[in-house]
């Protein structure tokens, strides 16, 4: 067993947790909020992506705009439904509802894409490159590259200007930042809108790694909730670290221990880390 | 004083919890230029009034009746919209944003200012002590300055009519006074029109113009300062025997 390789698998794997979770980090960050359907949110996006680049013949760059419009529209969709709800912060029926609706996801996708697996061939993902002897594609370079962009660019958003302000107003008291000016429905749409992106783009560039199909999702969401939790809920550094290094976790542990065991590892791992620190690795939180 | 229309005026306010009327209030009417204090024991429903008059509550409260901000009827507003048209809440505690500095706390109200927003420099002159807490956390802060910050803050918005809930609580005699001496001189040298709910009676009654008397949701007594302080059940509940 190569260890550069695994360490390399690890990195990319890594950058793919991160991606994938950080419409959550933000999502409870600013909302206090979880959504058991970011799963099928995922799935969701994977098949979008597949359906507008395989049968409709856009360009992948389309296709991922494609994905991400749609991820945008299901977001404000359920955030719409459940505004009152989360105004209130009823959190119980937020994560019924939530569940609910993922399975709802679930069905329509196998309604209208069929129950068939598929395969995103996309163009980055048939170039293999050999890096100092270790393999991979454009598409995990991709995923890298993005991801450290979106997190760039999410934390500059966060610790500077109005935006990043707004959310961590409303993150600390939603009720107080309404005296301060802040229509609070608007931003917890914008944060819905965003977590609906976010997870669109990841599953865009993500997918291509496995085979799509309706059934997943459940891991994602695994993942995302090991991830959002080992990163101090809402830190976007902290969520980026906990990625990466759960990533590294998995592949070395999956490549030298064995595979069959990956996750229940990462849920020890994550019950050592919240004995240890409760508030996660990152200790500062509110939206950072 | 508020002979001309008022900058902010409620008319048939009703606020109830569950089947309980907290608040029944014909008519409240604060002048342009004009410091108004409310005053009543704890639990006679004053919180229960300025929270009406923003449509804001972290309970689920039934409202209803009219509130007019500069003749504009602002009843069916959500709390920011009536915060964006210049009516503004300092709730009771000096609410902060604990995990924002002071310079974000004020940079947060910057970004929804509006033109009659005060400029950086002369809230700082109000408030000199907040220039050396620029970086400090609002939860760093003591209860003076996170009073003071609360209202600097809601003086970097703009507002036309100003509410203050219990400003003096939990603060030092010393700092009371200070806090509404600049209250007063906000009405003064500005012009703005202050709604100052108070159970500090002693203290408010030094500084406003008008006096409005809570007990139980509905008033009991109001008027212009000087006629109120001769009041016998101000005298009686509030101020002592000695103070006529």
């Amino acid at each position: 067993m190569n260890l550069l390789q695994q360490i390399v698998n690890g990195v990319i794997l890594g950058h793919a947790y991160a991606l994938i979770a950080i419409g959550w980090t933000v999502l409870l960050g600013v909302a206090r909020l979880v959504n058991f359907g970011h799963g099928q949110m995922y799935m969701l996006g994977a098949f979008v992506t597949w359906w507008a680049f395989a049968r409709l013949g856009l360009p992948y760059p389309a296709a991922i705009l494609v994905a991400i419009g749609g991820g945008i529209a299901v977001g404000l969709a359920v955030q719409a439904v459940m505004m009152r709800l989360t105004l209130e912060q009823n959190l119980v029926s937020i994560m019924i509802i939530t569940l609910g609706f993922g399975h709802v996801l679930r069905g329509a996708a196998a309604l209208v894409f069929g129950a068939q697996p598929q395969v995103l061939e996309t163009p980055p993902s048939l170039i293999d490159l050999e890096i100092a002897g270790a393999w991979v594609t454009a598409q995990d370079l991709l995923i890298v590259a993005v991801a450290i962009v979106v997190f760039a660019l999410l934390r500059l958003v966060v610790e500077g200007g109005r935006v990043g302000r707004t959310a961590r107003m409303v993150a600390e008291d939603p009720k107080l930042a309404e005296l301060a000016g802040i229509d609070v429905r608007r931003v917890y749409l914008g944060v819905f809108a965003f977590e609906g992106a976010a997870v669109a783009l990841a599953a865009a560039l993500v997918a291509p790694r496995t085979p799509i199909l309706t059934a997943i999702g459940f891991e994602e969401v695994i993942v995302t909730f090991v991830v959002v939790v080992l990163g101090g809920i809402g830190s976007v550094t902290g969520s980026y670290l906990a990625g990466l290094g759960l990533g590294l976790f998995n592949a070395l542990f999956g490549g030298f221990v064995s595979p069959a065991y990956t996750t229940a590892a990462s849920f020890a791992v994550l019950t050592a880390v919240l004995v240890l620190r409760p508030g996660g690795l990152a200790t500062r939180g509110g939206g950072r | 004083m508020s002979a001309a229309a008022p900058v902010l005026e409620a008319e048939s306010l009703r606020v109830a919890y569950g089947g309980n009327q907290a608040l029944d209030l014909p008519r409240l009417a604060l002048g342009a230029g004009e410091l108004v204090g409310v005053v009543g024991a704890n639990g006679a429903g004053k919180s229960t009034l300025v929270n009406a008059l923003l449509g804001w509550s972290r309970g689920r409260p039934r409202v209803s009746g009219r509130v007019r901000l500069d003749g504009e009827d602002i009843s069916a507003l959500p709390t920011h919209e009536r915060v964006r048209r210049g009516l503004l809440l300092v709730p009771e505690g000096g609410a902060v944003f604990a995990r924002l500095t002071v310079t974000e706390n004020l940079a947060a109200s910057a970004d929804r200012a509006t033109g009659r927003a005060y400029t950086e420099d002369e809230v700082f002159a109000l408030f000199p002590r907040l220039r050396e807490r620029l970086h400090h956390t609002g939860g760093q802060l003591s209860g003076g300055e996170r009073q003071m910050l609360a209202i600097a803050r809601a003086l970097r918005l703009g507002p036309r009519a100003l509410v203050l809930d219990e400003p003096s609580i939990g603060l030092a005699p010393r700092l009371v006074v200070s806090v509404l001496e600049t209250v007063r001189r906000l009405v003064d040298e500005r012009g703005l029109s202050v709604l100052l709910v108070e159970q500090n009676v002693r203290a408010a009654i030094e500084v406003v113009d008008r006096l409005v008397l809570i007990e139980r949701g509905r008033v009991l007594a109001e008027g212009p300062v000087a006629a109120m302080r001769d009041d016998p059940r101000i005298i009686q509940a509030y101020l002592g025997e000695g103070a006529a």
